[in-house]
């Protein structure tokens, strides 16, 4: 018989990625320059957001070698203001793959911080060069590394380490690269544009390898009202995710050791005395309702062991068999395991299932999930074929799943928090208009929030018309959590709205001068591809940019309508300044008079009222 | 010589009056409009509506006239600003027409119109602010000096005056050029002095006009013949007016055997639709003689089937009061039973001359009854 040594390579997070890289959107050098400039950007916004601070955001690619052609390296480096990386976490945060601390249920432009790590992973390979990151946390020292990320072992490799005074805090991140700024450069120049359109309270300014210089200077000093961590909606969870909650919902029996009876004596109120089994049960009845959880447990434990606190330090509670009614314990002393019946009638036996059979549903809905009260989730366990108290941990993987369905379905779950959010809010986004376009006319609106498979999301949308706005026909800016969506417009769900909507209809025929910034905010975007580049059209946030441009387009239309009544009378007036001086040459003529009649005065009075 | 003379001044003293009556009532206009916008206030005039609904038959004076509506033109409308000024323009172009008695094809009004920044946009709009100023002023555009391009014409024992400027007095026998004298502003304006013809027939091709020259129907018929080469113009009708009315001639008219044959009999006669703004344009004892239906089959002429469009304009000219009785009527049913028709060519059949030599003496004959 022959063994056949099989082998089993384990590959790193880092190895993954490096595997993985064009779904991350480093396929190719231009890609990957756009690519790296977003993640550096967004994370140093993201990071200036959380602590509420009003973002400065310095961007320079510089090329290593400018002679030579594209590709080439470049060295891209991104400096904020934000509240830096503690030194201990700089190389782990930098260094390693899957390691962030972006977390939680709330709206962020990016997700752990995967993407920077990506680009730093994507620099050193095509380059074989360090990172360098500069990071003051407190504003007066800063500790500066250069990093190489060992990707088998997805370890971070301190190659530099120094301190610094300095008199700003926050992050510098500096990667060397393999790009192509001359294909990347448009893309990259707009992400920044539009970068600071969506975040009017952001300065941002960009050296380009070509020494241009780019500065978007701060619009606005308020910052939008930061997101908020929420619960889960009903909506969108799964089974998988169910569970998981579910054995949050349970708890443990507590272990009974000395620490323990300690509390429980004091809880009671008798650290001092040493009182008998009945007495301690009596106490114990007076004094239930002040005491905690975990000292119930113990308590109801004793009832059944018939122990006081002495005995009780001599055993190691073993079972608990529900189905069996039966506690199990070893008894240190003779060393053996015991088992006793439990009355089921008891109200110390309900006490111990409750413990380890978790909440019961109503419970479990109320307090898990966002927005559910307890006459919905009455409601919901009848809907569903639940009795309300029935508790989660007796559930079988049958009902788990029926569990799972019916929160789909169930009609009545009130629509998504929306304080998870972070819209840009309606005066911050008009201002950034403003400031863009110079128009002669602007709307904007952020619309209530709504939900689609449990994930809430906000749109909020700007009209303008005119000004500076020089282009023909509708041009569209689209944000997904204040991030420009650049790549993939044809497919866009906000796009395919917009060219739905008939706009002669709202006065703004042929090729208007029209801009239309769409931003959707939401804990989850949909979109259609990996690229993040295009939003899928979900029936739900279809209907809300429907409505939202419908609106913004009639309050348009009211403004052409002026607009053209002014026209018009421009027209008019155009016209009788061209017509009547001529009838007035012909008449005289006719009229065989040698002067011409005074007909300035109807071309006065016809002159059009300018309201504008 | 002398008597001549006299004569030559008193045409001329003639041409002078009207020219001088046109003058005026031009200058009243254009005074009126001068005073408006004087007083700081927009001109304008009524017209008489020319839409459909306004076009009446009148049975006594046997033609379309214009009803009593008025449509109200200003110059405060901007959508009628620019034609307002167009007509405007035209009688002040008129003006100078008259005033230095030039004239001036339609297609030459549409040309000057380019030197005052009056933009027409082609000639059916220039054509139709020329019909505005005739039902403005109720005179046709030829008594302004506006003629259309000429494409009729005459032949026969006809002397005439001419009156128009460098050609006073000057005379002429219409018989001296065997293919005959174009009909145009100097010929209608000029005084018809003398006739041996008893007879004025006329024709709507040019072909047969050839023909019945050279077959000398004008002197085995006494006659004047002229070609109205389809549908007659203006100067044309004119022309066949006075001479009925001036020469006391009767006037005959040959056209094709279908319905729009008929029609430019009937044109002739009392006038068209399109010109219901004018009078003296008409000759209601004028009398069509043929191609008519039942010649077709009583002469076995060769025939073409009637297209649809032939039919349906009989049917629209069914409803056409001046169609409900007498020939009018009685041909149009034959024309829609046999639903052919034939042409004046027909003839040519029977051999060339078989249209002067049998044909239009037994029409010229049955002329006389009808």
């Amino acid at each position: 018989m022959s063994t056949i040594k099989e082998k089993f390579n384990q590959i790193s997070p880092s190895e993954f990625f490096y595997r993985n890289r064009d779904m991350a959107g480093f396929s190719n050098p231009t890609r990957s320059l756009y690519t790296a400039v977003r993640e550096f950007v967004e994370n140093g916004l993201d990071a200036c957001d959380q602590k509420g601070i009003l973002p400065d955001i310095h961007l320079s690619i510089k090329a290593v070698d400018p002679e030579k052609p594209d590709p080439k390296q470049y060295i891209l480096t991104v400096k904020d203001n934000g509240p830096g990386i503690e030194s201990k976490h700089v190389p782990l945060a930098f260094g390693t793959v899957l390691y962030g601390s972006k977390f939680g249920l709330k709206q962020a432009r990016g997700m752990f911080g995967l993407g920077a790590t990506m680009a730093i992973l994507y620099g050193q390979i095509t380059t074989n060069k360090p990172v360098t990151v500069k990071s003051s946390t407190d504003g007066k020292t800063s500790d500066e590394y250069e990093l190489l990320l060992d990707i088998q072992k997805n370890k971070p490799v301190i190659l530099k380490h120094k301190t610094k005074d300095v008199s700003k805090q926050g992050l510098s991140v500096s990667i060397c690269l393999e790009g192509d700024y001359s294909k990347a450069g448009s893309k990259i120049r707009d992400y920044v544009s539009q970068t600071s359109l969506i975040t009017p309270y952001a300065s941002i300014t960009f050296d380009d390898p070509k020494g241009e210089k780019y500065h978007y200077s701060r619009m606005i000093k308020t910052m939008p009202k930061p997101p908020t961590i929420i619960r889960p909606h009903p909506y969108g969870i799964d089974v998988e995710t169910i569970r998981r909650m579910m054995i949050e919902s349970q708890f443990e029996i507590p272990t009974i050791d000395d620490k323990m009876i300690e509390k429980v004596r004091k809880d009671l109120g008798l650290s001092k005395k040493n009182l008998g089994f009945t007495a301690i049960m009596a106490k114990a009845k007076k004094k239930w309702k002040n005491l905690s959880r975990q000292v119930r447990v113990v308590i109801a434990l004793m009832s059944f062991l018939k122990m006081d606190f002495d005995k009780l330090s001599k055993i190691r509670i073993e079972d608990l068999d529900v189905p069996n009614k039966q506690l199990v314990y070893w008894d240190f002393g003779d060393s053996t395991s015991k088992t006793i019946d439990m009355d089921p009638e008891s109200q110390y036996y309900r006490q111990l299932t409750n413990t380890v059979q978790g909440e019961t549903l109503t419970a479990f809905l109320t307090k898990r999930f966002q927005r559910v009260g307890p006459t919905t989730a009455v409601k919901f366990a009848q809907f569903a074929g639940f009795k309300p108290e029935k508790r989660m941990g007796t559930m079988t993987n049958v009902e788990l799943a029926k569990l799972s369905d019916s929160l789909q379905k169930f009609d009545d779950f009130m629509t998504p928090d929306p304080s998870c959010l972070a819209p840009l809010g309606e005066e911050p986004l008009e201002k950034g208009i403003r400031k863009f376009f110079n128009p002669d006319f602007l709307t904007v609106i952020q619309r209530t929030a709504s939900a689609y498979s449990g994930f809430p999301f906000v749109i909020e949308m700007g009209i303008a018309y005119g000004g500076d706005i020089t282009s023909r026909g509708i041009k569209v800016y689209r944000f997904a959590n204040r991030i420009p969506l650049l790549y993939d417009e044809g497919s866009d769900v906000v796009l395919k709205v917009i060219n739905d909507i008939d706009w002669s209809r709202y006065k703004a025929k042929g090729d208007p001068p029209l801009v239309i910034v769409s931003h959707i905010c939401s804990t989850r975007i949909p979109y259609k591809t990996a690229g993040k580049e295009n939003v899928a059209d979900r029936q739900e946030i279809e209907k809300e940019l429907r409505l939202t441009i419908q609106f913004l387009a009639r309050k348009l239309s009211v403004f052409m309508n002026k607009r053209g009544q002014a026209e018009a009378a421009r027209k008019r007036a155009n016209l009788y300044a061209k017509y009547v001086p001529l009838i007035a040459q012909f008449c005289t003529e006719l009229a065989g008079k040698k002067k011409e009649p005074q007909y300035q005065k109807i071309l006065q009075e016809e002159k059009p009222i300018e309201n504008e | 010589m002398s008597k001549k003379s006299d004569k030559a001044k008193a045409l001329s003293k003639k041409a002078q009056e009207k020219q001088k009556n046109i003058l005026e009532m031009l200058k009243t206009h254009g005074a009126k409009i001068y005073d408006d916008l004087d007083n700081g206030q927009f001109p304008k005039f009524s017209i008489p509506s020319r839409s459909v609904n306004n076009i009446v038959y009148d049975k006594k004076i046997r033609q379309y006239i214009l009803g009593n509506a008025t449509s109200l033109r200003s110059s405060k409308n901007t959508s009628q600003l620019r034609s307002f000024t167009q007509l405007m323009w035209l009688a002040f172009f008129a003006n100078r027409l008259t005033q230095e008695k030039k004239s001036s094809t339609l297609r030459d009004i549409y040309y000057s119109s380019q030197a005052f920044a009056i933009d027409f946009e082609d000639q059916a709009e220039s054509d139709n602010i020329i019909v505005d100023l005739e039902a403005v002023t109720s005179r046709p555009r030829e008594d302004f000096h506006i003629f259309p391009e000429e494409r009729s014409s005459i032949f026969g024992d006809l002397n005439i005056e001419y009156t128009i400027p460098g050609y006073e007095g000057k005379s002429m026998n219409l018989s001296n050029h065997p293919d005959g004298y174009a009909i145009g502003p100097s010929l209608t304006t000029a005084e018809l002095v003398d006739t041996s013809a008893e007879i004025v027939i006329a024709i709507e091709k040019g072909g047969l006009f050839t023909r019945f020259v050279e077959e000398q129907v004008d002197k085995k018929f006494k006659s004047i013949i002229i070609n109205t080469g389809g549908q007659a113009p203006r100067s044309t009708r004119t022309l066949l007016k006075r001479l009925h009315d001036e020469m006391k001639l009767p006037i005959i008219i040959l056209t094709d055997g279908d319905v729009y044959g008929e029609h430019i009999a009937m044109v002739i006669k009392s006038g068209s639709a399109n010109a219901a703004h004018l009078r003296e344009l008409t000759v209601p004892d004028a009398k069509w003689v043929g191609v008519w239906a039942t010649d077709i089959e009583k002469y076995k002429l060769p025939t073409i089937p009637m297209t649809e469009s032939d039919v349906k304009r009989c049917y629209d000219l069914q409803k056409d009061p001046r169609y409900q009785d007498g020939i009018w009527k009685k041909e149009l049913d034959v024309f829609l039973r046999i639903k052919r028709k034939a042409e004046l060519e027909a003839f040519s059949k029977y051999g060339l001359t078989n249209i002067t030599d049998k044909y239009l003496p037994q029409k010229l004959e049955l002329a006389k009854s009808l």
